[in-house]
Order: structure tokens, then C-alpha cells, then sequence
């Protein structure tokens, strides 16, 4: 049996890749699926302690986030077609008509 | 587990706002008239109901287990957020009308948005103000870019979703080693654990929800988002987010606070102090050099969350606990009225195209207020009352929710935060006065101004309203927020 420890420390390491892609990446949709690692590294989070401790709320937590990642994600991407619409493209650096 | 009803009947004011919200969509479907004048009397119908249903329902406590609380500090906040959403509903009917963008999804978007809010108000579960706060969240992404007419409000929900789902990924990865650590994300199991899990957890939902109430340095999204979004729907975020996003963050802090070993609730008060200083310190410096009104609300509203943590950082210490919890509501309900008014001021001076699709670049600038008090004079009162507010001058409501925080943060012995909180609202009365002067003493500029629509100058009427009562007589709303402070005890 794999040890739990494997697991958190692969969730670590991906919450960190899409930490570090949100930061770096200029495609709308490489962060828009940054973020989406970040949310399923913490799900990866709740069921590795979840199966460490024998304690089943993680379980159902992950299923709580799978839910509510879907509704972000139907929003991000309206919005995201809404920009390539009035723009024309999905490169972070052409959306800047606000600033000071 | 199962759960009782009268736990749900305890969640009564956010059923009548969702219950609006399904309502008003399904009028959509239904109803095939043009006229939608209906729409918003509807919304601040749910709403005042709902704001009944939260004040007549007393405070059954603990429900679902522990995940949430209904109690005098929940009622508190539902009310305010219920104030918020009717006069945002007031000041979107006209603006929109005007626009031609009149629709019931902006309506049930704004009710749905509110239930996540009166629920975020009652969380003392880390999942169940995750899941709140993305009830909240979704709605107002959606509404930022509800006008699909030029560039801004598309980039406005564009950088407003990056950002805001980007915290919550991060709260909610926080919320994860939090588990870990207590083995419950309820706030009562995590106030017993321990460990740097737990510290390292804590620390990542401080920063998401930090987002969400625009603090220094999480606040760079709040300009560009308050600018490109529909002005009644920056009313709306300003007023709502903010309020709920500082309900649960009190309520965290507070278990925070009493966490074990006491190094670890100091270091986070620690924290808080720095966020609250930089915010109170940047908010009210960048916004000096606007020159469009509608962004230095934006940066005024950076300081203002800066102010609030103030009397988060004041809750830390036990014997100026209830004077703190005190302040911050009502801080928030002064703030909800003032600068719900402001951004209805802006809203009716907004320059337009000549088309629907033009958007003029200089569309807030403070030109638009010159000589505002000659041409209209009821306008120019009522903005004058707002701006007043805000720089925190008597007697106005604004100058009562700094006095109780300051004082909170005295009796806290923060004196060097109470310190900086008056020295930077010296600064901030700069630019909200020059608004003042802009529009008493400068020339009009040549232009002509829309007719206010009914629905707008009674949101402005109840501001003024409301803004004038709570700085003239605050015992009364002083009391309940006092009563509505027990959480902590």
C-alpha cells in the first residue's frame, strides 16, 4: 500500500505547479486550468488525510469541491469566450484597456 | 446525521432570497411583456422580507452540527447585506432602464449572490464558507460581465474571476492541511488543535479570504474590477462582499486568537496589524492621485477594509473583544449605506456614448461633478453627505464607525494602529473633499445631465437617509450591534 505521505507530498507538488502557472502563464485558459489543478490538489489533500486518519468527511468534502469547480469552471468559461469575443484573443497581456 | 428541520427554518432569510432569485428567472421564462419595472421592486421586496425573516427569527444557535451559527452577529450581518442588495436593486433598475440592459437574471444573479452572503454571515464551518463564499463568488463574476457591450466589464469579470478563484483555491488548499491537522474543518474542533499544519493552514485561508476583502497586498484586482464592472454592481460588491467576507473573517480570527500556544494567536494578530497598516497606508495613497471618481472609491474602499481590520486586530485582545465586534458591524452598516449612495452618485453622472457600445474614456472624471451644486443641488447634498461620510467628519455615520474602531483598537492598546487610522483618514479627507469642491466651487462644465429615474433618488434618499440617522442617533443601531457582539464572550 502506498503511504499517505506519497499522496499529500504529490498534492503539494502540484498546488505548487499551479500556484507557479497562474503566476507565470499569459494564455487565459493555461491559468484558467492552473486553478483547476490548485482545487484538485487540495481535494487530493482531504481524501490523503481522510484515509490516513479513517475519518470519512474528506470523502465527502472532495465531492462538496468537485461540485462547486464545476460551477466556477461554467462561469471562467462564459467569461473567458466573452473576452476572445470583444478581443479576439486569449492572451493576457492584450487585456489591459483598465488600468491607472 | 440527519438534521432537524428548525434548521433549516433558521436559514429562513436565505431561502427568501434564493427563492426571489428562482422567481425572478422563471418571470423571464414566462412573462413575455417588455415592461420590467416590476423586477426591482420585487428584489427589495425579497429582500426587506428576508432582512424580516433574519430580525424576527431570533437566535436558534448552532445548527447542522456545528457548521453554522445563527445568532445576533448572523442577523446583523443578513440585515446589512439585505440593506446592500435593496439599494444596489434601486440604483441597477434606473442605470440599467437607461442602458437598455434591463433583464431578471441581474436581479436573481444579485439575490443569489446575497444568499451566499447572509450564509457566509452564519459559517463557523471551513467547507461550509468555502462553499458560501463561491455561492457569493459565482454570482458576481457573473454580474461584472452582465454588460456584454464593449471591452471593460468583460475584463472587469475576467481579472475579478482570476483573482477571486485563484484565493479561493488557496483558501480552500489551506482549508485541506486544516483538516489535516484538526481532523474537522469545524471552527470549534479547529480552536483545539495544534501544530504547524494548522498554522500553515490557517495562514493560507487568511490570505484567501484577504482577497476577498481587498487588503494590501492582495488588493491589486479591486481597482480594475470596481472601474470596468456596472457601477450598481460595484455598489453591490463594495457593499456585500465586503461585508460578509469581514463576518467570517471575524469569526475566524476569533478562533484564531484563542489558538494554542499563545506565540502562534499572537503571530496571527501580528499579521492582521501589517495587513491593516499597509491597507489603511496604501489604500488612501494611491487613491489620492485619481482622477476618476469611480476608482478612488475603489482605492477608498482598500482603506476602508484596512480601517476594518483595525477592529478585527482589536478583537485579539479579551477585554476590548465586545467594543471590537461592536465596531466592525457597525463600521460595515455605515459603510454599506455610504458607499452604496456614492456609487449611485457616480452611476447618474456616468458619461455615455453616443452609442450603446462607446465607452468614453474619461467617463467618472471628476469634471463630471464641476458646479454639480448649481445644477443640481439635491444631487450635489446628497454626494456631498457620502463624501463626508467617508473622510470620517461628524455628523455622519462614517465618523461614528471610526470613532468606535479607534477607540476598540485604544482599549486593545494598539495605539499605534488607532494612531495611523486617524492620520490616514486625515489623508483620506483630501480626496473626498475635493469631490466636495469640485462640485461648490468650480464652474459647470457644458453638458447636460440624464433625469435621475424615481428608483435611484430613493435609493439616495434612503442613504442620505440613513447615512444622516446613523451619525446623528447611533445608540440605537450602537445597541444591537453591542447585543449582536456576544460571539466572542
Amino acid at each position: 500500500m502506498v503511504p499517505s505521505s506519497y499522496y499529500l507530498a504529490l498534492a503539494a507538488i502540484l498546488f505548487s505547479i499551479g500556484l507557479f502557472g497562474v503566476v507565470s502563464k499569459r494564455n487565459i485558459l493555461i491559468v484558467f486550468m492552473c486553478i483547476e489543478l490548485m482545487l484538485n490538489a487540495a481535494n487530493l489533500t482531504f481524501l490523503a488525510f481522510a484515509r490516513q486518519s479513517g475519518n470519512m468527511a474528506g470523502h465527502a468534502i472532495a465531492f462538496f469541491v468537485i461540485a462547486v469547480a464545476a460551477a466556477e469552471a461554467a462561469v471562467g468559461l462564459a467569461i473567458v469566450i466573452a473576452i476572445y469575443r470583444t478581443r479576439g484573443t486569449l492572451h493576457m497581456d492584450e487585456v489591459r484597456v483598465l488600468r491607472d | 446525521m440527519n438534521f432537524p428541520t428548525q434548521d433549516f427554518a433558521a436559514l429562513a432569510p436565505v431561502g427568501i432570497l434564493s427563492g426571489g432569485a428562482l422567481i425572478l428567472l422563471l418571470s423571464e421564462v414566462f412573462l413575455a411583456s417588455t415592461r420590467r419595472g416590476y423586477q426591482a421592486s420585487l428584489t427589495v421586496l425579497f429582500s426587506i422580507l428576508a432582512a424580516v425573516a433574519a430580525a424576527g427569527g431570533g437566535s436558534p444557535g448552532v445548527i447542522f452540527n456545528g457548521q453554522a451559527t445563527v445568532d445576533a452577529f448572523s442577523t446583523f450581518v443578513t440585515v446589512i447585506v439585505c440593506a446592500g442588495l435593496a439599494l444596489s436593486a434601486l440604483v441597477g433598475a434606473g442605470w440599467l432602464r437607461a442602458r437598455q440592459a434591463e433583464r431578471g437574471e441581474f436581479y436573481a444573479l444579485a439575490l443569489f449572490g446575497a444568499s451566499g452572503m447572509a450564509l457566509l454571515g452564519s459559517a463557523t464551518d471551513l467547507l461550509f464558507a468555502f462553499i458560501s463564499i463561491e455561492v457569493m463568488s459565482i454570482s458576481t463574476y457573473a454580474l461584472a460581465a452582465y454588460i456584454r457591450r464593449g471591452k471593460k466589464p468583460a475584463e472587469a469579470a475576467f481579472k475579478y474571476f482570476i483573482l477571486g478563484s485563484f484565493s479561493s483555491a488557496l483558501l480552500l488548499y489551506g482549508t485541506a492541511l486544516v483538516y489535516g491537522a484538526a481532523g474537522s474543518t469545524l471552527f470549534a474542533e479547529i480552536g483545539r488543535a495544534q501544530g504547524p499544519l494548522l498554522v500553515v493552514g490557517l495562514g493560507l485561508v487568511a490570505v484567501g479570504l484577504s482577497f476577498k476583502v481587498a487588503a494590501v497586498p492582495f488588493h491589486v484586482w479591486t481597482p480594475d474590477v470596481y472601474e470596468g464592472a456596472p457601477t450598481p454592481v460595484t455598489a453591490f460588491m463594495a457593499a456585500g462582499v465586503k461585508t460578509a467576507a469581514f463576518a467570517v473573517l471575524t469569526r475566524l480570527a476569533l478562533v484564531a486568537f484563542q489558538a494554542t500556544p499563545a506565540s502562534a494567536a499572537n503571530s496571527f494578530a501580528w499579521v492582521l496589524a501589517a495587513l491593516a497598516l499597509v491597507s489603511m497606508l496604501f489604500g488612501n495613497w494611491l487613491a489620492l492621485t485619481q482622477r476618476s471618481v469611480k476608482r478612488m472609491l475603489a482605492y477608498s474602499s482598500i482603506a476602508h477594509a484596512g480601517y476594518l481590520l483595525v477592529g478585527v486586530v482589536a478583537a485579539a485582545a479579551a477585554g476590548a473583544r465586545e467594543a471590537a465586534l461592536s465596531s466592525i458591524l457597525f463600521y460595515l452598516a455605515s459603510y454599506t449605506a455610504t458607499v452604496v449612495g456614492a456609487f449611485a452618485v457616480v452611476a447618474v453622472l456616468e458619461r455615455r456614448g453616443r452609442s450603446l457600445d462607446e465607452e468614453p474614456a474619461d467617463a467618472w472624471d471628476l469634471e463630471r461633478f464641476a458646479g454639480l451644486g448649481r445644477k443640481r443641488p439635491g444631487l450635489a447634498f446628497a454626494m456631498a453627505v457620502f463624501m463626508v461620510s467617508l473622510a470620517g467628519v461628524p455628523p455622519t455615520a462614517g465618523f461614528i464607525g471610526k470613532l468606535l474602531v479607534f477607540q476598540a483598537a485604544i482599549s486593545a492598546h494598539a495605539y499605534g494602529l488607532a494612531v495611523v487610522g486617524m492620520l490616514t483618514s486625515a489623508l483620506g479627507a483630501y480626496y473626498y473633499l475635493r469631490v466636495v469642491v469640485y462640485m461648490y466651487m468650480r464652474p459647470a462644465e457644458d453638458r447636460e445631465i440624464g433625469l435621475i429615474s424615481p428608483a435611484i433618488q430613493v435609493a439616495l434618499a434612503l442613504a442620505v437617509v440613513a447615512v444622516i440617522v446613523l451619525g446623528v442617533g447611533p445608540e440605537t443601531v450602537s445597541k444591537l450591534a453591542r447585543a449582536a457582539a456576544a460571539i466572542g464572550m
